[in-house]
C-alpha cells in the first residue's frame, strides 16, 4: 500500500508524520506527533472535490467522551484539507466483530451499545445526524467507546456521489429512506439496529453480492430475526422498521428496550448468544484481510442496476434452481433455439429489447440519472441508485402492512460469512509468474475445451457435415478463445475503461474473422454447405469494402464484422476473470448465444450463415469459460499470499487471547 | 526557572516521543537490591499501514515504569509499577522472567525466576497485564503485547524482543503481521548493528540496497508495497 506522505514529513506546520495508518474510502489517515509530542491522527481529505466543510465546522467544538474529538481543520501549502483529530489507539468494532463470527458475549454487546448510545444521543441532542454510522467508525479506547467521522459524513456522501463509487461496507448499515435522500436521526437508529443485530449474531441482516442487491434488501426484505433469542426479536424488529416514522424513536429508546428485555429474560442463562467464542488468531487473519479490502473492493452495480422487479424475480428463480438443472434447462433452451426456427423471433425480440434498453440508457443521460452501461469494470456505480427509490413506492404497502411479509428475494444469499464480495471488478495484485501461468494454462486447456465443445456441436446438431468441418469449427473457436483469454487475463485485477477494452477485443475480432474466412481455403475444406447463407440482398459496399458480393456466401469483411461485433458486444473479461461467479455459468453462455443470434440476424442480409454464427457465439463462450483459470470463492485473495506448503506452520502460537496485530487500530475509516 | 531546566525542556522538545528514554545511560548497578541495567538497545519501527513497534536488541530487558532521573526501563510502561519491576532474560533459546516486585506468570505468583513459554500472561502489580508469545518456530524472538490498558507514553502496538531475527510479513506467525505485504522482511542483529534483508527489492533512503542492509537511526526502508522507518531510541 502506497501512501502519499513519508515518515517525518511535515505537511502541516507543527505536526510530524510518523507513519501512515490507513487509507479510507476518501482519504489517507496518518499518525503524527505534534512538536510537543501529542499524538494525533491526521486525515487528508481528497481534494479535487468541491469541499463542503460546513458540516465539519459545526461539529468542531463538540466534546463528548464517546466521540472522537476533532481538534482542527487545516489547509496545507497545496491547499489540501487536513482534519486533525484525536488518535484512538484501541481496536475498531469491525475488528472485534471478526473475533466473534457467531455473535459477541452479551456483556460486550452491552458495552458497545452503551457507548454508541451515549455518543449518538449527544449528537442527536445537538441536532446532528451522523449518517455514516458503521463498525468501521466505532472504536474501543481506554476511555471507552468512541464514534469517529462526526460531521464528515456529509462530506463523505458527497464525495462518494461525485466519484460514483460505493463501497460495500457502507451499504450494510444504510437505512431504506436514504435511497430517497432522507437523512433524519432515524437513519442512525437504523444503523445502530443493524450493528446490534451484527453484534448479537455475527452477521449483518442484509447481505449480498453487490451494493444494489443489499440496498434492495434494505428496502424490501424483512430481517431474519430467527437467529436471535425470541425476547430480543421485537426490539430489533422495531429498530429495523422500514418506515422511519414507525421505527424506534431514538437510540436511547433502543438501548432501554434492549436492556429491559435482557434484564427480564435473564440472558445470563445459556441462550444462543452464549456460544460465542473468540476465533483463534490464525483463523482471523483471512477475515482481517477481507475486511481491509473493504476500502478497495468497489462493486459494480451495473449488472443488477435498476432492473424491473420482474427481472429480479426471474434472476432469483434462476439462481434458486440447482446447478445440474440449470445445465439441463440451459442446454435445452440452446438446442431449441438452434434447432427450431425460433431464432428469428429471438433475434427480433432481442433487437427490440436492445433498442429499448438503449433508449432507456439515453433517456437516463438526459434525465440526469447515473449512466453506467459503459462504465469501467470496476465500479462506476450510482449512490444510491434511483431504481430502488422507485421500487420503494411499490414496496411501501407491504412495508406498512402490520404482518411481516416474506423477503422478496427468492433465496437468502448463500454466503453466510461476511466476507467481502470479490468480483472481476475487484482490483488486485497478480504476480507476473502467476499471470503467465494462468494464461498458459488457460490456453492449453482451451485446446481440449474447444475439442469437447465441437464434439458436442457435431453430435447434437447437423451443422457440421464431416470431420474436416469440425476441425475447422474447433480451430476457429479456439483461436477466438485465445484472442479473448490473453488480453482478458492481462487486464485481470487491473482497472480499465470498458470502452477501450471492448474496442481492443473488437479489433482482435477483426483478425479472428479474417482468419475464419480464409482458413477453409488453406485447409481445403469444402465449406459451401457450412457457409451457405439463407438470404442475399445483392452487392453491398461500405466504402470500397464489399460486405456482400451478391452471392449466397459471406465475404471476408462479413466474417470480420461478425467477430468484431461479437467480441465487443460482451464484457468477455467478466467471463474469463478468475473471480467470476462460477467456473461455468449457463446463463452467461446463453446470453452470449442470444447476442450471437442478434448479430447474425443483423448480418443475415449479407448472407452470413445464421446457424454457424450463433453456434460459434455459444461455443466460444463455453470454451472461454471452461478453460479460463478460476479461483474458488474461498481462496480469493487481493494480493498473492505465500503458498502455505513452503512455510511451516508454528505449533507454538498457542495463546488465542493475544490480540491481532493492530493494523488498522486507529483507522477512522 | 534556571537555565538547567530550560535546557532540559528544550531537550524534551527535541526528543519528543522518546523524552522518557533520552536521559544518558547510567554507569552500573544501583545500590542494595537494585538490578543492573542491561546494555540493550531500543529501536522504534514505524510501519506504514501496520503500526508502531518497539524493537529491543540484547540479552536482558527490564520492565518498569519510566524514570526521569536515570535510564528508563527497556519496556517502560505508564503504570503504577516499580521502575524496575521485573526483567526478562534470554539464555540461548530459553526466556526467563525474574521478578523484582510482585509479579505473576499465567496466574502463578513468581518469587524468584521462572521460564516463560509462548502464551504466558505476565501480571505486574495488581493491574498490568502483558502477553508473551513466540510467534515463529523459526526464531526465538518474542513478542510482548499489552493486554491491559497500560502502555508506554506513546502508542506502541507491541514490543519485539529480538533474539536471532524477527520476521515482518503477511502471516500470523510472523512477529509483526503485515497483512498487505507479499513477502517477509527479516530484521537481525549482525556485527553489532541492526540489519535487514528480504527477497523483495528494498531501498534505503531512496537508494537501492543490496541483500543485507544496515539500519541506522532515521533510515526509511521502502519496498514496492511497504515502507517503514527505523529510529534508535537511545
Amino acid at each position: 500500500m502506497k501512501f502519499t506522505f513519508a515518515p517525518e514529513a511535515r505537511p502541516l506546520d507543527g505536526y510530524t508524520i510518523k507513519r501512515a495508518v490507513h487509507r479510507g474510502g476518501f482519504g489517507e489517515v496518518y499518525y503524527a506527533l505534534s512538536d510537543a509530542g501529542k499524538e494525533v491522527a491526521l486525515k487528508l481529505l481528497n481534494n479535487n472535490l468541491d469541499i463542503e466543510l460546513r458540516g465539519v465546522r459545526q461539529c468542531l467544538n463538540l466534546k463528548h467522551p464517546n466521540l472522537v474529538t476533532i481538534f482542527d481543520i487545516k489547509q496545507d501549502t497545496d491547499n489540501d484539507y487536513w482534519v486533525v483529530m484525536e488518535f484512538v489507539s484501541g481496536r475498531g468494532l469491525y475488528e472485534v466483530l471478526q473475533d466473534y463470527p457467531s455473535g459477541m458475549p452479551l456483556e460486550e454487546v452491552l458495552f458497545w451499545l452503551d457507548g454508541i448510545t451515549a455518543g449518538l444521543s449527544f449528537l442527536h441532542d445537538r441536532g446532528i445526524v451522523h449518517r455514516d454510522l458503521k463498525p468501521a467508525n466505532v472504536f474501543q479506547d481506554p476511555g471507552g467507546v468512541k464514534i469517529g467521522d462526526i460531521g464528515l459524513s456529509k462530506y463523505i456522501s458527497e464525495s462518494r456521489r461525485s466519484a460514483q463509487t460505493q463501497s460495500v461496507g457502507t451499504v450494510y448499515y444504510m437505512a431504506p429512506e436514504v435511497a430517497k435522500g432522507r437523512y433524519g436521526r432515524e437513519v442512525d437508529v437504523y444503523a445502530m439496529g443493524i450493528m446490534l443485530y451484527e453484534m448479537l449474531t455475527g452477521k449483518v441482516p442484509f447481505d449480498g453480492q453487490t451494493a444494489a442487491e443489499i440496498l434492495m434488501k434494505h428496502l424490501t426484505a424483512e430481517p431474519d430475526l430467527s437467529r436471535l433469542p425470541k425476547e430480543i426479536r421485537p426490539v430489533l424488529s422495531a429498530a429495523l422498521e422500514k418506515d422511519p416514522a414507525r421505527r424506534t424513536s431514538s437510540s436511547e429508546e433502543l438501548q432501554r428496550q434492549f436492556r429491559n428485555v435482557v434484564a427480564a429474560a435473564d440472558m445470563t442463562a445459556p441462550v444462543p448468544l452464549a456460544k460465542a467464542t473468540p476465533v483463534p488468531a490464525e483463523l482471523r487473519s483471512e477475515r482481517v484481510r477481507s475486511m481491509e479490502s473493504e476500502t478497495i473492493v468497489e462493486i459494480d452495480t451495473e449488472s443488477v442496476q435498476a432492473g424491473p422487479a420482474g427481472v429480479a424475480v426471474l434472476v432469483g428463480f434462476w439462481n434458486a434452481i440447482p446447478t445440474p438443472l440449470q445445465w439441463v434447462v440451459g442446454g435445452a433452451v440452446a438446442w431449441l433455439i438452434l434447432e427450431s426456427g425460433m431464432w428469428r423471433s429471438v433475434a427480433v425480440g432481442g433487437m427490440v429489447g436492445g433498442v429499448a434498453y438503449l433508449g432507456y440508457q439515453l433517456l437516463s443521460i438526459f434525465v440526469g440519472e447515473p449512466f453506467s452501461a459503459s462504465s469501467g469494470p470496476y465500479t462506476k456505480a450510482s449512490t444510491p441508485p434511483p431504481a430502488p427509490a422507485r421500487r420503494q413506492k411499490k414496496a411501501s404497502p407491504t412495508a406498512k402492512a402490520a404482518v411481516p411479509t416474506k423477503p422478496m428475494s427468492a433465496r437468502p444469499v448463500t454466503r453466510n460469512t461476511r466476507d467481502r464480495v470479490y468480483t472481476p471488478a475487484t482490483l488486485r495484485e497478480i504476480g507476473k509468474t502467476h499471470r503467465a501461468t494462468d494464461v498458459s494454462t488457460s490456453i492449453s486447456v482451451s485446446l481440449a475445451a474447444s475439442g469437447l465443445v465441437t464434439a458436442a456441436v457435431f453430435f447434437t446438431t447437423n451443422l457440421l457435415e464431416d470431420s474436416a468441418q469440425a476441425v475447422y469449427f474447433a480451430a476457429v473457436t479456439m483461436l477466438a478463445a485465445w484472442a479473448l483469454i490473453i488480453p482478458s487475463k492481462i487486464w485481470e485485477g487491473r482497472s480499465g475503461d470498458s470502452f477501450t477494452r471492448r474496442l481492443c477485443l473488437g479489433s482482435l475480432g477483426l483478425g479472428v474473422g479474417f482468419l475464419a474466412a480464409v482458413l477453409p481455403e488453406y485447409l481445403l475444406i469444402s465449406h459451401d454447405e457450412l457457409f451457405h447463407g439463407s438470404h442475399s440482398s445483392g452487392r453491398v459496399l461500405i466504402g470500397r469494402v464489399a460486405v456482400s458480393d451478391g452471392s449466397q456466401f459471406p465475404t471476408v469483411a462479413c466474417f470480420m464484422i461478425f467477430f468484431a461485433a461479437l467480441f465487443s458486444a460482451r464484457r468477455w473479461w467478466w467471463q474469463i476473470d478468475s473471480f467470476r461467479k462460477a467456473r461455468f455459468r449457463v446463463s452467461s453462455a446463453l446470453f452470449t448465444l442470444v447476442i450471437g443470434i442478434i448479430i447474425t440476424g443483423m448480418l443475415k442480409d449479407f448472407s452470413f450463415p445464421e446457424a454457424l454464427g450463433a453456434t460459434w457465439a455459444l461455443a466460444i463462450s463455453a470454451v472461454v469459460q471452461l478453460s479460463a483459470g478460476w479461483t474458488q470463492v474461498e481462496d480469493r485473495r487481493l494480493s498473492p499470499a505465500p503458498s502455505p506448503t513452503t512455510d511451516p506452520v508454528p505449533p507454538r502460537s498457542v495463546n488465542p487471547q493475544v490480540p491481532l496485530a493492530k493494523a488498522e487500530q486507529a483507522s477512522f475509516h | 526557572m534556571n537555565s538547567g531546566t530550560l535546557q532540559l525542556d528544550s531537550q524534551h522538545r527535541q526528543n519528543r516521543w522518546c523524552c522518557d528514554t533520552c536521559v544518558p545511560e547510567r554507569e552500573t548497578a544501583l545500590k542494595g537490591n537494585a538490578v543492573a541495567i542491561s546494555p540493550s538497545r531500543k529501536f522504534m519501527l514505524w510501519i506504514d499501514g501496520v503500526g508502531a513497534w518497539q524493537l529491543c536488541v540484547g540479552e536482558s530487558f527490564v520492565v518498569g515504569a519510566p524514570s526521569f532521573e536515570e535510564k528508563s526501563a527497556d519496556i517502560a510502561l505508564l503504570a503504577d509499577i516499580s521502575r524496575k519491576h521485573a526483567s526478562i532474560e534470554r539464555n540461548g533459546e530459553e526466556w526467563r522472567l525474574t521478578a523484582h516486585q510482585s509479579t505473576a506468570v499465567s496466574g502463578r505468583t513468581v518469587s524468584q525466576d521462572t521460564v516463560l513459554c509462548s502464551g504466558d500472561e505476565i501480571q505486574l502489580a495488581e493491574r498490568v497485564r502483558l502477553g508473551f508469545r513466540i510467534p515463529s518456530i523459526l526464531s526465538t524472538s518474542a513478542i510482548i503485547n499489552f493486554e491491559s490498558d497500560h502502555r508506554p507514553s506513546h502508542s506502541v502496538d507491541g514490543i519485539i524482543l529480538l533474539a536471532d531475527h524477527c520476521l515482518l510479513g503477511p502471516r500470523k506467525d510472523h512477529h509483526v503481521c503485515c497483512t498487505q505485504w507479499s513477502d517477509v522482511v527479516v530484521l537481525f542483529a549482525g556485527d553489532g548493528m541492526l540489519r535487514c534483508r528480504s527477497k523483495v527489492a528494498l531501498s534505503v533512503n531512496g537508494q537501492v540496497a543490496n541483500d543485507s542492509i544496515e539500519l541506522k537511526h532515521g533510515c526509511v526502508v521502502t519496498g514496492e508495497e511497504l515502507r517503514f522507518r527505523v529510529e534508535q531510541m537511545e
